[in-house]
């Protein structure tokens, strides 16, 4: 009968090694999330948009993500490509990373042109008090010879009625 | 002598309490200032394959243009966050601003508007008439991208597919 008694005298110990383990892998986790998630999109107010389909970016495909800022400076994964205050009208920077990523794309013949064109899209994610004149000088670069992307994705924020309605769908 | 053997047989247990303490500090700190990012919406448009935006020949195709203007008068008041722009560095939250009192005027062919709703339905109706047919965007001097997105989007909910960007013609140097 004094099997289920405890004893007074033995020291109980948890055994805490497993649940630091965790603790720590956590942590390590939250910290490398953190840098990943922020590092391609800048703190931005995007206008928004009904129409605004949800963006599942896929790590394998290159797309480059240019944000502009209010100022007008273009940012691509925290590198400042082109600030209009030191560089005025030389852009030759994002020229130079644009004609790095259209290279890297994968290429498609057009059968208008009869060229090959690079055919993933180049993603645009602005203020939505951003001049305007910024994109399309991206817009301009997109265009030039050696360069020649013609997709575009303009970031927008989705409107709350229609994240519901998505998050309804899925469920 | 014994006394060293009597040390070296004695369990020495480390204090786990303070680590675990800091250790549960760093993870709800982290937990709590974490923002996980949904990549949000996008729409999609597509510049001239040709050549730059600006010079792109003149092609006979019945296509439905639409022109964004900023008429001085209707640009709006910038309001800063400080209050007052007083040259802050950008990276400073304080020189965000908003515009108070702006009204963009919207030119479909020869008929304006400045109200969205309208350029809604007016596009649901020319893409009803030719669904085939291309739409450009004609951003003026002054617009700001708050200014696009809303007609890009109207063109995308009237099943647009072939939205282009026209760009302000860049004034000739004297």
């Amino acid at each position: 009968m004094n099997i289920n008694k405890h004893d007074a005298q033995v020291e109980m110990e948890m055994n805490m090694t497993p649940m630091i383990d965790v603790v720590f892998l956590l942590i390590i986790f939250f910290m490398i999330i953190t840098d990943l998630t922020q590092q391609d999109l800048e703190e931005l107010q995007l206008p928004m948009a009904t129409a605004a389909v949800e963006d599942k970016p896929d790590p394998k495909v290159i797309r480059p993500i240019i944000n502009i800022p209010q100022s007008g400076r273009m940012i691509v994964k925290r590198d400042e490509y082109y600030d209009p205050e030191k560089d005025g009208d030389d852009m030759v920077r994002l020229e130079r990373f644009l004609v790095d990523q259209a290279n890297r794309m994968p290429k498609k013949m057009d059968a208008e042109l009869g060229v090959r064109l690079p055919d993933n899209p180049l993603m645009i994610r602005a203020d939505k008090n951003t001049e305007f004149k910024y994109i399309q000088r991206i817009m301009e670069i997109c265009g030039k010879q050696g360069i020649q992307i013609w997709k575009l994705e303009l970031g927008a924020a989705e409107t709350e009625e229609n994240r519901k309605k998505r998050e309804a769908a899925q469920e | 002598m014994s006394v060293l053997s009597d040390i070296a047989t004695e369990e020495i247990e480390m204090e786990m309490t303070p680590m675990i303490d800091v250790t549960f500090l760093l993870l709800i700190f982290f937990l709590l200032t974490i923002k996980f990012k949904v990549l949000e919406g996008k729409l999609m448009a597509y510049l001239p394959k040709d050549i730059g935006v600006n010079a792109t020949p003149a092609v006979p195709v019945e296509k439905v243009e639409i022109t964004i203007h900023i008429p001085p008068n209707k640009a709006g008041r910038k309001v800063y966050a400080a209050g007052e722009d007083k040259g802050q560095p950008w990276v400073d939250a304080t020189r965000r601003f908003e515009f108070v009192g702006r009204e963009p005027l919207y030119q479909i062919g020869p008929h304006k508007t400045t109200k969205l709703d309208e350029v809604e339905k007016r596009l649901l109706d020319l893409n009803r008439k030719d669904p085939t047919a291309p739409m450009t965007i004609d951003c003026r001097q002054g617009t700001v991208y708050g200014d696009m997105v809303p007609v890009l989007d109207a063109a995308v909910a009237a099943h647009f597919s072939r939205i282009t960007f026209v760009g302000e013609p860049k004034k000739a140097k004297k």
